[in-house]
């Protein structure tokens, strides 16, 4: 068979044929037995296929949930995170309800309007899952914001304090992020990275390594008294 | 009193949050492929996992959400050929799949599915990618060549000429004489 038949009786197989084409092709399977058998083998060939990859090694086991988060972590995350976005969004609406925040201090300090002096809206996302997908995902939620506010002129400053398992993204050695925290550290001057001494310290006892924090980030002593200050501030926090 | 966002920016996040989802959703289309371009677990582990992260580190970049898987397989696509051509620099060599699978677990799957994976493995890159694009993943000629960033001309003629090569290999293998395989005893 020559070449081109050879590429028609694949297009054939593959659904990739005009109507008349298809015809043709038909005609032509009727009255030549040879080609019918070849465009049997074809489809028996795409059947094998599928067949020999329907579960490969490490599929059926978990194993793409173990190296990465599951999707229910990564649903619980989005929803974390939507919530924290909503709560923070009304929580200048007077007629919000207060426990749509994520509270670190209960006796409520932290609830005072983020805009209470100047108009400009205040954010601190805290950061404690090494989750790269939650990461991923808050960087695209705080660069939208930043844009937003910045189109539509409205003040805003966002911070975002990385402690415990979270301290990865902010890490050298383990962050995927590094050129995405440089770049929109260059671009945004009102977003803030910051890491939390007493993790980087605990790190360094515990696995004995020596851990470098992205230029771009500021080193604090403690990345939850930090979050509790800027509560007291004023500042709207959003757990991730 | 401060505003309520404007319903723009509740769409923006909207959007890119159903994205998010749905790009996890693919995570076992994407292994399945990557599986069959590497045969080795963890490269494609490895592949996916970097896939997604890319996808979701850019998802802002997507235009038309209907052509996500499509979107999705390309960068999977790229960062392949990239990983092997960094290899073959390196090493000088072709990257060599690793058998993970105990001889039990080769035993208990279908000879036929074994048979099949093995004749794969024997393509190169090149129409290893094309057939499972086309036959694994169902993607149309015309998809196909975004994905591998190729005419659809070279799409019908290179999946016309791995499917001939394949079925070549297929043969071999049934005509040659089954390798004897002796199961594992329990300790008793």
């Amino acid at each position: 068979m020559s070449s081109s038949n050879d590429i028609d009786l694949n297009a054939y197989v593959d659904g990739e044929l005009t109507p008349e084409e298809r015809l043709e092709v038909l005609d032509a399977l009727q009255h030549d037995s040879e080609l019918a058998r070849e465009a049997c083998e074809l489809n028996n060939l795409k059947s094998q296929l599928q067949l020999a990859y329907a579960n490969p090694p490490g599929l059926s086991a978990g194993n793409i949930a173990r190296r990465g988060p599951s999707l229910l972590t990564i649903a619980a995350s989005i929803v974390m995170l939507a919530v924290g976005l909503l709560g923070g969004w009304l929580v200048g609406n007077e007629q919000a309800p207060k426990d749509r925040l994520v509270l670190l201090d209960p006796d409520g300090r932290g609830q005072a309007p983020a805009t209470a002096e100047s108009q400009e809206t205040r954010i601190v996302f805290h950061l404690t899952t090494p989750d790269q997908f939650t990461a991923a995902e808050l960087l695209d939620d705080v660069e939208q914001m930043l844009d937003t506010y910045k189109e539509e002129g409205k003040p805003l400053r966002v911070e975002i304090v990385s402690n415990g398992e979270g301290l990865d993204f902010l890490r050298e050695s383990m962050s995927m992020f590094k050129d995405r925290i440089h770049e929109m550290s260059q671009r945004y001057a009102n977003l803030t990275f910051v890491a939390c001494k007493n993790t980087i310290d605990r790190v360094e006892v515990q696995h004995g390594v020596d851990v470098k924090i992205v230029p771009d980030a500021e080193i604090i002593n403690s990345g939850v008294d930090y979050v509790v200050k800027r509560q007291q501030e004023g500042w709207i926090y959003i757990r991730v | 009193m401060q505003e309520r966002p404007s319903k723009s920016l509740f769409e923006k996040f909207g959007r890119n949050r159903r994205l998010r989802n749905e790009i996890c959703a693919q995570r076992e289309r994407l292994y399945r492929l990557a599986w069959s371009w590497c045969h080795n677990q963890h490269q494609a582990e490895d592949l996916v996992q970097e896939t997604m992260a890319r996808a979701l580190a850019k998802v802002d970049s997507l235009r038309e959400e209907a052509r996500l898987a499509i979107w999705l397989t390309r960068i999977m696509a790229n960062l392949f050929r990239d990983q092997f051509r960094k290899q073959k620099e390196e090493t000088g060599q072709d990257f060599e799949p690793v058998t993970e699978e105990t001889p039990e677990e080769v035993t208990d799957r279908s000879m036929l599915v074994q048979r099949t994976r093995d004749a794969i493995d024997t393509l190169n890159d090149d129409h290893r990618q094309i057939i499972t694009l086309v036959d694994l993943s169902g993607f149309s000629y015309a998809d196909t060549a975004q994905i591998l960033d190729v005419p659809v001309g070279t799409v019908m003629s290179r999946l016309s000429r791995a499917r001939k090569r394949l079925r070549e290999q297929l043969e071999k293998a049934h005509t040659a004489p089954s390798p004897v395989v002796v199961p594992l005893r329990k300790p008793s």
